[in-house]
């Protein structure tokens, strides 16, 4: 178990619903606390709710810049990309984390900013949860790589498993996300960045089985009803 | 001697509640003798449109739904999809498929649908009382329009099989007439090949048929005869406007 | 089977699927296109029908006709495209075919916005189309019990022989729950021989079906809608669903709320209840046929002084909830309804200042 090495420009694709945002949201945190300068855009146009401007007071108050709409816009039901995102491609921080929309739906948008991509080191990072839809199997998650990678243009270049059953994970949850990322890797030769675990299973867990650095969460994107960082 | 002429089995015994001089029922009896002759009654599901036709389900004796005003295209379309063995026809008039089902007759057209639409052209709102239809003729009188169709106003009649044709999507497009004995034929056999088309799972049919309302023209069954080939016909000219052959 | 994590939306989807449901007809809106999406992936996996109609008005006689055939049968739309759907809606209960109809609702009236709402109660559970019927209408409040009452609907709507509606709001779809599908639900639909239009052939009869809802004579029409109205009795009798929620305690107020709303309200009771105050709640799981009983009978419990309606709407439920409290306590209204869901905190403020007054 290592340390995270990311810098430049990361970005964030997977199944719709692989928990992208939160994933980038507590990378943020995670490298922001590192002392590393992060910046973080909302490319999220499918999605109409838990999307990274549902965490950008928090975002704000830990001193991370978020990329977002224009607030008017901030709940339309139109795929609105800012302008900045272009800019901030090619002005990359230290760490610039770019959240996509899920699917290969959701990084279509990628291929429109091509332009700003052009002779620049993009990291594009798969998330992976085996305990959704389409992507219980080595098999799902290698369709929906190809299918992101025909939309956005781009190639993937590193493997991240969040394992998660939300409230209800267990640290057998955690290994099975890690043996199908690490059989992922193995088969596609595409590097393992990181898995993710909650903070508070971490003390249940044996780190000494993971190869890859462990991200610790502590969830963001809540409904109403729960506390948001715990 | 044998027998020459009987009922089609696909009609019940009911007595019809046209009006003298109305061609629905020739077309019904056409239908029905398709129906027959291809074997198909007991597989059949029609859908009965709002208009004068609304209680076709009386008079066809098969399984027959009854739909809202034009949506007997997308209830078709529900039939077919889930019921692919199935026959399906629709049976429409002109305000139902031409004004307020414009949007489902088109899009079910448009996607293929395997079903069969038998379009009833008298240019004249007949069940609610001889309002002004979306293929009412220039200058010709209805309650809605009692100094005659303003064509500045309320455009030109609209021709649904020219219309229908126009999409990209393999079809049968056939516009026919029952005004005079010499058309039946015709008539029933572009029907029988719509069926036909159906039954191979071929394409989406549509057979229009140029028929008479004496009632709400105000004429004599005769007078209405001539008027619809004289007026009507020359504006929709019969013919084959479209095979999936093509 | 082990529990999977699904959005709201998608749940509702396989759900169907699970019931037997192979035939769903849709037209995309915000926020329930994940239904469709979900099921333009799974119905050819399972040789189902998924069909994109061109309006959510050509969607409803799509369910209609399939309905008809007797087939088990499902759309999912949001409140403008549902209120499109009413026409059908009202054409489907008049010709007493089973059918499954879902709204997760967003912020109204026109097109509002894309937020959660529960602005389309009275819509559900008061009419929406024309005529004299009523839809049974389930509220589940969370992914698990979206999909038991999707799966229980396509039962309920061949018992009762008409259409049932699902109403959830935008989080429900949208939020992402561990679910686990139920392995012994039996998919076999009822015999639908009597009534179906599924071809003489098919029945092995020589009698035919109608599936029709037009009756010109005044008394078949009476009789018609008496036959409904026996059907909507028996659901007030034997399908009326709710949950209480610290209603064993002695409550100073009553909540009644359901689907989100309600989940924010559990939280608020239990906060309040560590502090040492008793708050009780019905949650409605069915709105129609209403907990009249429940609702009026924890109303009257002696140390409950104030009945409140809390709902993301501008007051519609509390009009039911009045209903049912007949004058024992006084009834209000308390909630939002353009996107926002009160938090746990908003709602300890309100009771609070309920008690103080």
């Amino acid at each position: 178990m290592g340390k995270i090495e990311l810098k430049g420009t990361v970005i964030i694709v997977g199944n719709y619903g692989s928990g992208k945002t939160e994933t980038a949201v507590n990378l943020a945190f995670h490298m922001k606390a590192a002392g590393i300068d992060v910046r973080v855009a909302d490319l999220d146009l499918v999605n109409p709710y838990f999307r990274t401007r549902e965490a950008r007071h928090i975002l704000f108050e830990k001193g991370i810049n978020v990329v977002l709409p224009e607030e008017k816009y901030m709940h339309a039901d139109l795929p609105i990309l800012a302008p900045q995102v272009a800019g901030l491609i090619r002005n990359p921080a230290e760490l610039t984390i770019l959240d996509a929309g899920g699917d290969d739906v959701g990084t279509t948008v990628l291929a429109a900013l091509a332009d700003s991509f052009v002779g620049r080191e993009i990291n594009l990072i798969q998330v992976v949860n085996p305990l959704r839809p389409f992507t219980e199997t080595v098999e799902g998650c290698k369709r929906i790589q190809g299918e992101i990678e025909a939309s956005s243009k781009l190639k993937i270049t590193g493997l991240v498993s969040n394992a998660n059953l939300i409230d209800e994970t267990t640290p057998d949850i955690i290994y099975k996300g890690y043996e199908l990322i690490q059989e992922l890797s193995h088969q596609t030769g595409i590097r393992v960045e990181f898995i993710t675990a909650h903070e508070k299973l971490l003390p249940e867990l044996d780190l000494s089985r993971f190869d890859t650095p462990v991200l610790p969460i502590l969830r963001q994107l809540v409904p109403p009803w729960k506390k948001p960082g715990l | 001697m044998g027998k020459t002429f009987s009922k089609p089995e696909a009609l019940t015994d009911a007595h019809t509640h046209y009006c003298p001089g109305c061609t629905h029922g020739i077309v019904h009896r056409l239908v029905a003798e398709v129906i027959d002759e291809l074997g198909i009654r007991k597989n059949t599901v029609g859908i009965a449109p709002v208009g004068c036709a609304v209680m076709a389900y009386n008079y066809f004796d098969c399984d027959f739904q009854e739909a809202a005003h034009g949506r007997a295209p997308a209830m078709a379309t529900g039939i077919k999809r889930v019921r692919p063995d199935l026959m399906a026809f629709t049976y429409q008039g002109d305000g139902d498929l031409a004004s307020i089902g414009m949007g489902e007759i088109v899009h079910a057209a448009n996607r293929g649908e395997k079903f069969t639409t038998i379009f009833i052209n008298n240019a004249i709102y007949g069940m609610t009382g001889g309002q002004m239809a979306p293929t009412t003729m220039p200058g010709q009188r209805a309650t809605t329009a009692p100094e005659g169709r303003d064509v500045e106003k309320t455009g030109m009649p609209i021709r649904m099989c020219e219309l229908l044709s126009s999409l990209a999507t393999p079809g049968y497009i056939s516009r026919q007439t029952v005004l005079k004995p010499k058309y039946v034929n015709k008539a029933k056999k572009a029907i029988k090949k719509a069926f036909e088309y159906q039954m191979e799972n071929r394409c989406y049919s549509f057979v229009e048929i140029v028929s008479t309302c004496p009632t709400n023209w105000g004429m004599t069954p005769l007078d209405a005869l001539k008027w619809a080939e004289d007026t009507l016909l020359p504006y929709y000219p019969l013919g084959e406007f479209k095979t999936p052959e093509e | 089977m082990a529990k999977v994590l699904m959005k709201g939306n998608e749940a509702i989807g396989e759900a169907a699927i699970r019931a037997g449901c192979k035939n769903y007809f849709a037209y995309p809106i915000t926020p329930q296109s994940e239904v469709a999406e979900y099921l333009a992936k799974r119905m050819p996996e399972v040789d189902g029908v998924f069909v994109q109609g061109e309006s959510e008005v050509a969607v409803g006689y799509m369910i209609f006709g399939a309905a008809g055939c007797g087939e088990r049968v499902m759309t999912t739309s949001s409140s403008p495209g549902v209120s499109l759907m009413s026409e059908a809606i009202s054409y489907i209960a008049g010709a007493r075919c089973p059918a499954v109809f879902v709204n997760i609702m967003r912020g109204g009236p026109g097109l509002g916005g894309i937020l959660p709402s529960q602005g389309d109660y009275f819509q559900a559970t008061k009419g929406g189309g024309h005529g004299d019927y009523r839809l049974l209408v389930m509220a589940p409040e969370g992914v698990q019990e979206a999909v038991e009452m999707t799966m229980k609907a396509f039962d309920l709507a061949e018992k009762y022989r008409g259409p049932v509606m699902i109403l959830g709001d935008g989080l429900i779809g949208q939020m992402m729950e561990p679910v686990e599908f139920p392995e012994d639900f039996d998919a076999t639909p009822m015999n639908n021989d009597d009534w179906a239009t599924s071809g003489m052939d098919t029945r092995k009869t020589d009698k035919r079906n109608l599936v029709k809802s037009l009756f010109l004579d005044p008394k078949a029409l009476n009789d018609h809608n008496l036959l409904l109205k026996a059907g909507y009795d028996r659901m007030r009798q034997e399908e009326v669903r709710y949950e209480g929620y610290n209603t064993d305690s002695e409550y100073k107020i009553l909540i009644v709320s359901y689907g989100t709303m309600s989940r924010v309200c559990k939280t608020a009771i239990d906060t309040m209840k560590e502090e040492g105050l008793e708050i009780g709640m019905v949650r409605p799981q069915t709105l129609f046929p209403f907990p009249e009983q429940a609702v009026h009978d924890a109303a009257a419990k002696e140390s409950c002084s104030h009945v409140v309606s809390i709902e993301l709407s501008m007051g519609q439920m509390v009009e039911d909830v009045d209903r049912c409290v007949k004058g024992q306590r006084p009834v209000t209204w308390y909630g939002e309804c353009g996107g926002d869901i009160p938090t746990p905190e908003e709602i300890i403020d309100h009771i609070k200042s309920l008690l103080k007054n």
